[in-house]
């Protein structure tokens, strides 16, 4: 395209190179899901924090979401008739119900996590938290609100192009929707659609949203398998990229748009103006898992203004810095420190672990390669894998060059 | 139900575009395989080991399609990137402080982000708490054998939450957010006199009531004999200022009384 604008430079060169710019863009936009690792990771990082915070809170799982805890099902059913939030806990109080959801779950984290028939468990994992959290909207704090979001987000990424079971089989066996799995996977959870919607358990909104899922999860079923090189599927393609690359700007912008309130609203504040901010939480009893650790870092006056202004100086700068690779991840690192950070001192692991998760969609490509290779090797070797060796080769896709990575020219120093 | 329409919004938008649209994809297409070997390598999409087939291989993304499917194609892209920058939008403009067109446009934000797209990442701002609101509760008891009164004293129910909380890497949402978001729920649904605001007022008084009695009947109350009445109360006490600062905090406790409740 260089060309095309030396061509005709006397014309219009600036409307050329727009021309050419926008080209590019819907070229890029419409023949990749980018940030296949990014999103992978999201994926990862999310179903991992939910499904760790639901095996956490099995022996309270009763009282969080059950039909007989505190937040009663009577009293679940009067606040949802009125805000309409979706749970298809509130299809039944009986107790079986309640145990079958969470079970499913918890199922559904950990395949989401794995990467097994992504697109479908992608939709039962949302259907999971949102059905948990909207049950007991009053038991959730920031970290299940970022869940709840992701959760809702990841369902439009292609989030499983890498590091996940399903790329896996698309190397092994020509295609991720090989196997029986899928169509029995699709039957069944369009019966459960199909009774929600009999009874009424939808509203409208979302009626239509897992229908359209189900039809174009059989329709994508169908041309990849009758017809793998024909337009029908290069169709599907562009329209799954499309929809991936907005999934994944939205995600992007929601990490901005959390920390630019975070820190904005910070400002505004009398305690971070003077520096004390940090100083408090470390003293509230529900926020002070470690009262001596608290009470050590509550008593320097010089480390708690150092991290008040700090806190407040990366979460305001953040959202400016995604176009400056180097300091974008600068700040990244510094964030995800100060999470880990608070998840200890906080008492707030489930809300860090979310908020590292979200962070993670920032990460360069170069470190998470560097990461893959890392954990691929140690899991060579636990369990040597005899299969992935000889199709790495001639296998194209990202998944296999990142199972071979130990053998890649890693940028990063190991 | 109003916030999952996604259809209205997007369904009148695209008519405006498809003019400019197939020219824009039919430039791409001489750029695209030029640009792609040297962007990432490892990212290949798997579609592409059909290169031994007799068919040239299909060029990926829009410019690859025949013209009808272009049009389809940039239509949905116009529908997916309205969709997107609308829906960010909105949600700009529900965690913006009020402004003026979040005021304007006030039913349009509400409808679509409640309830399944509602956030707030005021966290610990514009300022950290800065007080301690426990949570006690007294009751009287009808004793199982003679059939008199039994008061049971203040018990202070958060600082059975901090115990458990404490030295924990991994605290429960059943001690760390239960209580404390029931009492807020509580006092932002009542007014100074107690009096519920509205259903949710009504709502969380039944919460608290059921999360005081849960507590009661665990740890024995309920025991000797049948609970007749609860009553509940905070105390409210002021983190102490810091040692290196010169600010003088009130630290005495403030109660806040509610009304028996009879069950």
């Amino acid at each position: 395209m260089v060309d095309a604008v030396r061509r005709a430079p006397e014309a219009t060169p600036a409307v050329a190179r727009a021309r050419a710019a926008a080209g590019r863009a819907v070229a890029r936009v419409s023949g990749r899901a980018l940030g296949p690792y990014q999103s992978a990771v999201v994926r990862i990082g999310f179903s991992a924090t939910w499904l760790f915070f639901l095996l956490r809170e099995f022996p309270h799982r009763g009282e969080l979401y059950g039909p007989d805890g505190p937040w009663s099902f009577g009293l679940a059913e009067r606040l949802i008739a009125s805000n309409h939030a979706f749970s298809v806990l509130m299809w039944s109080d009986s107790g079986v119900w309640f145990q079958t959801v969470y079970a499913v779950s918890v199922l559904s984290s950990l395949l989401l996590m794995l990467g097994w028939r992504t697109r479908a468990t992608s939709v039962v994992f949302m259907v999971g938290v949102l059905s948990l959290q909207n049950r007991s909207v009053f038991m959730g704090d920031g970290g299940d609100n970022v869940i709840h979001l992701m959760a809702i987000y990841l369902v439009l990424t292609r989030c499983a192009q890498v590091w996940s079971l399903d790329a896996r089989r698309a190397r092994l066996r020509g295609s991720a929707s090989a196997g029986a799995a899928g169509p029995v996977l699709w039957g069944v959870l369009g019966a459960v659609f199909a009774y929600g919607a009999v009874t009424e358990g939808f509203g409208l909104g979302w009626l239509a949203a897992f229908a359209a899922l189900w039809v174009v999860g059989a329709l994508w079923w169908m041309v990849d398998r009758y017809e793998p090189e024909g337009e029908g599927r290069a169709v599907l393609d562009v329209l799954a990229n499309l929809v991936h690359n907005a999934g994944l700007l939205v995600i992007m912008a929601e990490v901005c748009l959390i920390y630019a309130t975070a820190g904005w609203y910070k400002i505004q504040g009398s305690r971070w103006q003077d520096g004390t901010a940090l100083y408090y939480p470390l003293g509230l009893d529900y926020f002070s898992p470690w009262p001596g650790l608290s009470g050590v870092l509550a008593g320097s006056g010089t480390m708690v203004m150092l991290l008040s202004y700090g806190t407040v100086a990366v979460q305001v700068a953040f959202p400016f810095t995604v176009f400056n690779r180097r300091i974008k991840n600068v700040l990244l690192a510094l964030m995800m420190l100060e999470h880990a950070g608070i998840a200890v001192l906080l008492g707030l692991p489930f809300f860090s672990l979310a908020m590292i998760a979200a962070d993670a969609v920032f990460l360069p490509t170069v470190f998470l390669l560097w990461l893959g290779a890392r954990a691929s090797g140690g899991v060579r070797r636990v369990l040597p894998a005899p299969d992935a060796a000889p199709e790495a080769p001639e296998a194209p896709d990202a998944a296999a060059a990142a199972a071979a990575a130990p053998a890649d020219p890693s940028p990063s120093p190991r | 139900m109003e916030s999952n329409e996604r259809e209205p919004a997007e369904a009148d938008v695209p008519q405006a575009v498809p003019p400019i649209d197939p020219p824009v994809a039919a430039a791409a297409a001489a750029p695209v395989p030029s640009a792609r070997p040297p962007a990432d390598p490892p990212v290949e999409p798997p579609a592409e080991g059909a290169a031994e087939r007799a068919t040239p291989p299909r060029v990926p993304g829009i410019a690859g399609l025949s013209a009808p499917y272009r049009v389809v194609t940039a239509l949905a892209l116009a529908v997916v990137g309205l969709a997107a920058c609308g829906h960010l939008a909105l949600v700009f403009l529900h965690v913006a402080p009020s402004n003026t067109v979040s005021k304007q446009h006030a039913q349009t934000v509400d409808g679509w982000i409640y309830p399944e797209f509602e956030q707030n990442w005021k966290l610990f701002a514009p300022n950290p708490l800065q007080q301690n609101i426990a949570v006690e509760v007294r009751a009287e008891v009808r004793s199982r054998l003679g059939g008199e009164l039994i008061p049971v004293g203040w018990r202070d129910l958060s600082a059975e939450d901090g115990a458990a909380i404490r030295h924990g890497l991994l605290p429960s949402h059943t001690r760390q957010n239960e209580l404390r978001r029931a009492w807020d729920f509580f006092t932002g649904s009542h007014d100074e006199d107690n009096k519920p605001i509205g259903e949710r007022g009504e709502l969380s008084e039944q919460y608290l009531r059921r999360i005081a009695l849960s507590r009661l009947t665990d740890d024995g109350t309920g025991a000797r004999g049948e609970i007749v009445r609860i009553q509940l109360r905070s105390a409210t006490r002021a983190v102490p200022a810091p040692p290196w600062s010169d600010e003088k905090t009130d630290t005495q406790t403030y109660y806040r009384e509610l009304p028996w409740w009879t069950l």
